[in-house]
């Protein structure tokens, strides 16, 4: 598994909610950085696709583990 | 009650479907009178006459009425909205995204007023499940509007407001403009065409909460 830079706990959250965290998160981190996002709602995995096309950053990872989805996610 | 016409059933053009295509045709005959007249008021039979095929057929496709009303109820959920374009373009503040993912709920929903029939016979007549997944529909926003009021609050940014009460008024609000404007086609509201109403109701709910448009 990839390292990362920091963890977002977004489990339990339905969509807007992860993927407004994770735009906040990722502002805080700089170019090359890794996000890495936990997250329940399995709309997650369309979404943060979505987001990594829209925002020009770059998906690294997508895991699943049971019902829990993790998104390692480098900031462009 | 007016039904649309789909698909002719004595024009032979059936008869040449593919059975992929036969299937979408079921389904999609299939959600037009489940629309129309519930879960309930709906028999197999009928279903397969407006299609054009033998109910013999129709159970190839699907076992039962219930895994056909199911498959609908899927096809809805696929589609479910994406709200990533909002909150991407958004500043990220309660005001824009709510609003934002608020019209693109209205937008989506508009454009298919037979899921929001299917919503309404649902609440008459549906089984717990059911109703369920209608109610897991709205939670983008029910979860939204909770979770940011809870974090808003200790900033004063909105009123000490039971945040979940004042979501589900939120939602209540919101189907109300809905059904008003796309099933029941009444008078009220007509100054108003549903974008402006959808935006007059965020304006009024912000108010509702102390919430200031512009200090976020």
């Amino acid at each position: 598994m990839a390292a990362f830079d920091m963890e977002l706990d977004a489990r339990g959250l339905n969509c807007p909610l992860p993927i407004l965290r994770a735009k906040k998160s990722i502002q805080s981190l700089t170019s090359g950085q890794v996000l890495r996002i936990v997250a329940t709602d399995p709309g997650s995995v369309k979404d943060f696709e979505a987001f990594c096309k829209q925002t020009g950053n770059e998906l690294l990872e997508t895991m699943q583990d049971g019902g829990e989805y993790a998104f390692n996610i480098r900031k462009g | 009650m007016g039904f649309r016409c789909l698909t002719r059933g004595k024009s032979g053009l059936t008869k040449r479907l593919k059975a992929s295509e036969r299937k979408a045709a079921i389904l999609a005959v299939a959600k037009v009178l489940f629309s129309d007249k519930g879960y309930h008021g709906v028999s197999v039979d009928e279903i397969a006459r407006r299609v054009g095929v033998s109910p013999a057929i129709l159970y190839r496709h699907f076992p039962s009425k219930e895994s056909l009303y199911e498959e609908v109820l899927n096809q809805i959920a696929c589609k479910r909205e994406s709200y990533v374009e909002a909150v991407v373009q958004s500043d990220g503040s309660f005001s824009e995204v709510l609003r934002m993912i608020t019209r693109r709920y209205v937008e989506s929903v508009s454009r298919d007023p037979d899921y929001l029939r299917m919503e309404l016979q649902s609440a008459l007549e549906g089984s717990d499940a059911t109703r369920q997944f209608f109610e897991n529909r709205w939670r983008p926003f029910t979860d939204y509007i909770e979770v940011t009021i809870r974090e808003l609050q200790p900033t004063g940014k909105v009123q000490q407001t039971d945040g979940r009460i004042a979501a589900l008024m939120f939602q209540g609000m919101l189907r109300e403009a809905l059904y008003a404007k796309c099933i029941f086609r009444t008078p009220r509201y007509r100054e108003l065409d549903l974008n402006e109403l959808t935006d007059y109701l965020v304006t009024l709910f912000f108010r509702a909460i102390g919430y200031r448009e512009d200090n976020d």
